[in-house]
């Protein structure tokens, strides 16, 4: 059964030549009507993803495949055509949203875990592990400003994990931090296929995404070129390139 | 649609309780005297206008310090809760462009924090109360409402106020002048009767006057709350929820991009 299906989506971004930031400005310029550059960021995208699938997102740097996350989670609206979720969808586009320098490692976990829906319940049964796994059980009750780049990142990612996800959206996440993270995170990932999570995984890395994903999706400038079985998807696209 | 809505604000209820909680920390998180500046400025705001009224200008208002207490903490509560909700989308601009959340929230969390801040200060209101013996009486059960009603007409204010902040960054600087001038369109340091008849009349349609009034006689004046006021205090809430939503909900889809 397909848990997500976008039919015939469309995103165009008005970019204005002039912008009107003041209501000032925009009563004076009510006589000339603004001009618009537009932008359109994807143009007529179909696919489905089904029920415990690993979906793959690819192509280049400005493809629209952010914007295209963006509109499947909800925070985007699109222009025209509709996408249809049938399980609540978690987005993973950057770890540590909502990270407040000044508080502590365990106030931040707590913060962090509620916007990814957890409960404060879960969180509270679920902070020791989530402190060891992150590496930094020590360091409960230090402010964040005094943990490095790559501390606030595995603290970030340790809690996000904790949700239990029916559609898992990830964008590049797991281009952060070193060797032995990276594989735990991999490792983690594993672990949410196996439970048959649905994933959809937004990646440069190509060997990861041969890997990892059944079907693909290749998108250039907006323009979906193709969907289906990944080997046929990345080599394609690297034809392309 | 709106039953569903207020479903989904349920199911958030934990995120608007961590936000609005968080901010109301984070507030005196790095300051010395922690959550006692909070109960200090409006004590020293007590003390000069105290001064300057009974002494310069010779109000003649039985109780004045706490007549005046309570009217700077309910005007408190309106200056900080729309004042908070202005900025709320462009400092929490990261929250809004990476998670979905009903973008509300922001608003509703920012209200709550200035609720938070207002029972605080309303612990030296309570001392005041005991110290000069105020009797008070089961009128005081009104007081719920009374918040209850201010609540939503903050709310309702806060809504529009933060959505055309999103686009037109001089709200913050016109909204920073009306707050001005409401304050002193609303009697909170003096009592109305000290105007001519047809200007009393002019200010008692001012909306925050009346809940003001009604917050006073129910705890000050242990008396039933009026019920004309009481009328239109509902009725401005009802509206002022209704409108701001309308506007809000036009103008939410494209917060994210627009930040």
């Amino acid at each position: 059964m397909a848990v997500i299906e976008v039919e015939h989506l469309d995103k165009v971004f008005r970019i204005p030549h002039e912008k009107r930031n003041t209501l000032f400005e925009t009563l004076t310029g009510l006589l000339r009507p603004p001009v618009y550059e537009t932008f359109h960021a994807l143009k007529d995208i179909n696919f489905t993803v089904d029920e415990g699938e690993m979906f793959g997102i690819i192509g280049e740097n400005g493809s629209g495949k952010s914007t295209l996350l963006k509109i499947i989670s909800r925070i985007l609206v699109p222009t025209r055509g509709s996408v249809i979720a049938r399980k609540s969808i978690t987005p993973f586009l950057e770890l540590g949203v909502g990270f407040n320098p000044d508080f502590t490692a365990a106030e931040n976990v707590r913060i962090y875990g509620i916007i990814m829906g957890l409960t404060p319940r879960d969180i509270n049964g679920k902070m020791d592990d989530i402190l060891e796994f992150a590496g930094i059980s020590q360091f409960r009750d230090t402010k964040l400003r005094n943990f490095s780049s790559g501390m606030q990142v595995r603290l970030a990612f340790s809690t996000a994990i904790q949700t239990n996800p029916q559609v898992l959206l990830l964008d590049e996440v797991l281009a952060v931090g070193d060797q032995e993270f990276q594989k735990k995170c991999l490792d983690e990932l594993e672990r949410f296929k196996r439970e048959g999570v649905t994933i959809i995984f937004v990646s440069h890395d190509l060997e990861s995404v041969k890997k990892h994903c059944v079907r693909t999706l290749l998108l250039n400038h907006g323009v979906q070129v193709m969907v289906g079985d990944t080997q046929e998807v990345v080599g394609r696209y690297e034809d392309v390139e | 649609m709106r039953i569903q809505h207020i479903k989904e604000l349920y199911d958030y209820r934990n995120l608007i309780w961590v936000l609005a909680w968080t901010d109301f920390k984070e507030r005196y998180k790095n300051s010395v005297l922690g959550f006692f500046w909070s109960l200090l400025e409006p004590l020293l705001m007590l003390a000069i206008l105290y001064i300057v009224f009974s002494n310069l200008m010779k109000v003649q208002v039985e109780h004045y310090q706490l007549f005046l207490l309570q009217g700077i903490i309910m005007w408190s509560f309106f200056t900080r809760s729309t004042s908070g909700s202005l900025y709320a989308f462009k400092l929490k601009a990261q929250l809004v462009k990476k998670v979905y959340f009903p973008r509300d929230i922001l608003v509703i969390s920012s209200c709550i924090t200035a609720l938070l801040m207002s029972f605080f200060e309303s612990i030296i209101f309570l001392a005041f109360l005991l110290f000069f013996m105020i009797p008070l009486s089961l009128n005081i059960l009104y007081l719920p409402i009374v918040i209850f009603l201010y609540f939503i007409i903050a709310l309702g204010t806060s809504l529009v106020l933060s959505a055309l902040n999103v686009y037109y960054r001089d709200i913050q600087y016109i909204w920073a002048l009306v707050l001005q001038v409401g304050f002193f369109a609303t009697p909170v340091i003096y009592p109305l009767n000290v105007f001519p008849q047809y200007l009393q009349k002019i200010l008692s349609y001012n909306p925050l006057a009346q809940v003001i009034f009604l917050g006073r006689d129910v705890t000050l004046y242990s008396k039933e709350p009026n019920l004309a006021s009481f009328v239109f205090v509902i009725f401005i809430a009802v509206i002022t929820l209704v409108i701001g939503y309308a506007i809000f909900l036009r103008l939410e889809p494209r917060f994210a991009e627009e930040l």
